[in-house]
């Protein structure tokens, strides 16, 4: 029953005309070229390529996917494109050098602003900033669990995740971790956070209900300096992005085993997922490519040439 | 219980949780010597940075400044860590006095300090040898130059030292040279220890920095200190005031390792 249910919606988006519009994508900020990458998710092709401003970075997508939201740190704002024409629809002021950020289920943004160790939440439909909250130096990664009752913001030079209650937008704990917490990514249930350390090298696992850490895991490459890491869709391993090891380290989710480094193009940094799991999108700065990896198999199937340094990489699949 | 006594009690264990959740460790820094020196100001910007950190985790950092004049009569006994900007003269009377207390030598770049291996001296200034060192590498790679070897440059960008230097800038108007982030580094590393390990003490302290740091001093991550006392780190190589490259230079550097710099044995 559902699943004819699932196909009779799935027929009805395909009859409808604006299906042409809504195809599936896969963006890339390039850090250096000023520019994003749009890529065909279905032939994997770059299609187009959008000038957006100085050194874009951050990139996400709003919980409905209708629009596209990337922070250019030069310039301090937010530019909002629409995913389906790649037109620009406005921009927004977005405090002091925006690196990266994280979208809330109730459609606002968390924004990392590095230069000046705090975190805003904006509405992205007015561009008003409602909330700043005070966290430590240079914070860099946001991530939000998925019932939105939670956002951790990374601080790298202060060492720890700051985690804030939301929407209150108050700070519930401060967790110290390895050196440089670049990214982390909460659990479905939200119960359960990864976070990296760049420069020590490892990934830690943190009851998020205790604000305690359960595991911590070195990458036992001492070129391994993580950045993002991604849930797989069962949860059962997690991808971190090793940045000047070139690889990308698959563990368990659970032990934080290493099970198998799969290698990519130069200084990877961005990862993202498909909304069906079956691919993993990498962002690979000094090479200047996306390595697509089939999650089935954990191996690259193409490697995309996109801009100068490519930094953040979002998936439009729904 | 009558609810008088359990109110009672409820305010007890409520202010009794709100004591636990505010305890603050208190810090104490002294620097020594000229309050006009470069690297003080690079210790403000690392005790800053530190109460940053500190207000989230429970530590309040303080600061002390004492001109040279006074170090005989001083009680030192309170202090996590020395912070100086003294000869090597003042400077081994001052270690000799303090014992198991880290004195940190922010300025003096004396070879033979290094070689004295004096227990209680940590020196973040890199060695004369260091740097001769760094400039005979780079005379290998491109003879003729007239670089600098430099502890440190306002505009080194990699390893985060482009927010670093964004920092200090923003606090104090003027750029980050040697001796300022000398004095950031110093706090910096000991701060971290406070925070990471909850070491209050100075002996303590002391053997924690010299056996187990690993320190990320926004030039190079796992920066520690040799049997010296010197502080492991790379050099900048800096002609017309532009940075050339830093070594160790990939290639020439023998061994191809931060101790292809300076001194590594004691005298004797």
């Amino acid at each position: 029953m559902n699943f004819l249910w699932i196909r009779l919606v799935t027929i009805a988006i395909i009859l409808t005309p604006f299906a042409t519009y809504a195809k599936d994508r896969i963006f890339v900020t390039n850090e250096k070229s000023n520019n994003i990458s749009v890529i065909d998710a279905e032939t994997l092709n770059v299609e187009h390529t959008i000038d957006v401003g100085d050194r874009p970075r951050g990139i996400g997508l709003s919980p409905d996917s209708s629009e596209l939201y990337v922070a250019i740190s030069e310039e301090n704002k937010i530019v909002v494109l629409d995913p389906n024409s790649l037109k620009i629809l406005r921009d927004f002021e977005a405090g002091s050098d925006p690196e990266t950020f994280g979208v809330h289920p109730n459609g606002n943004i968390y924004i990392s602003n590095e230069d000046d160790a705090k975190a805003s939440v904006f509405n992205p439909k007015t561009g008003k900033q409602l909330a700043e909250i005070k966290v430590g130096l240079e914070p860099e990664g946001v991530a939000i669990s998925p019932d939105g009752k939670r956002v951790i913001v990374t601080s790298e030079s202060t060492n720890m995740l700051h985690v804030i209650k939301a929407p209150e937008n108050v700070i519930e704990s401060n967790i110290l971790i390895g050196s440089r917490p670049r990214a982390a990514v909460f659990t479905k249930s939200g119960d359960i956070a990864y976070a990296t350390a760049e420069i020590s090298g490892e990934v830690v696992k943190v009851d998020m209900n205790k604000a305690k850490i359960l595991k911590t895991a070195s990458l036992g490459d001492a070129k391994a300096k993580p950045k993002d890491v991604i849930l797989a869709k069962d949860e059962k391993t997690i991808y971190v992005a090793g940045g000047r090891a070139n690889k990308i380290i698959v563990m368990d989710a659970d032990t934080l085993e290493i099970i198998k480094g799969i290698p990519v193009g130069k200084r990877v940094w961005g990862l993202a997922m498909s909304g069906d799991g079956q691919r993993v999108f990498t962002t690979n700065g000094v090479s200047g490519t996306v390595s697509v990896i089939d999650t089935g198999k954990n191996e690259v199937i193409k490697t995309i040439e996109v801009g100068k340094f490519p930094w953040g990489v979002v998936v439009k699949d729904n | 219980m009558s609810l008088k006594k359990s109110g009672y009690l409820f305010c007890v264990l409520f202010l009794s949780s709100i004591n636990i959740a505010n305890a603050v460790t208190e810090v104490d820094f002294i620097y020594i010597g000229d309050s006009e020196h470069d690297s003080l100001l690079g210790v403000k910007q690392g005790i800053d940075e530190a109460n940053l950190q500190g207000e989230f985790l429970g530590q309040k950092y303080n600061l002390e400044i004492v001109s040279k004049e006074k170090i005989e009569e001083y009680d030192f006994s309170k202090y996590i860590a020395i912070l100086t900007s003294l000869d090597s003269k003042q400077l081994i009377s001052l270690a000799k006095q303090l014992n198991n207390t880290p004195v940190f030598n922010l300025t003096d770049e004396s070879d033979d300090l290094r070689r004295n291996c004096i227990a209680n001296i940590l020196h973040i200034a890199p060695s004369n040898k260091m740097k001769s060192d760094a400039l005979k590498q780079l005379e290998i790679k491109k003879p003729a130059s007239k670089a600098n070897a430099q502890a440190w440059h306002y505009s080194f960008v990699k390893f985060a030292a482009r927010d670093l230097n964004k920092r200090f800038k923003k606090n104090f108007q003027v750029k980050m040279n040697d001796h300022s982030w000398a004095g950031w580094a110093a706090v910096k590393m000991t701060s971290d220890t406070v925070a990471r390990t909850q070491i209050t003490s100075p002996d303590d302290m002391l053997k924690y920095l010299k056996n187990e740091l690993t320190f990320d001093g926004q030039k190079g991550s796992d920066m520690n200190f040799r049997v010296t006392g010197q502080l492991r780190q790379l050099i900048i190589l800096v002609e017309n005031d532009k940075i050339i490259t830093e070594a160790p230079i990939r290639g020439i550097a023998k061994p191809p390792s931060l101790d292809s710099l300076g001194i590594l044995e004691c005298m004797n």
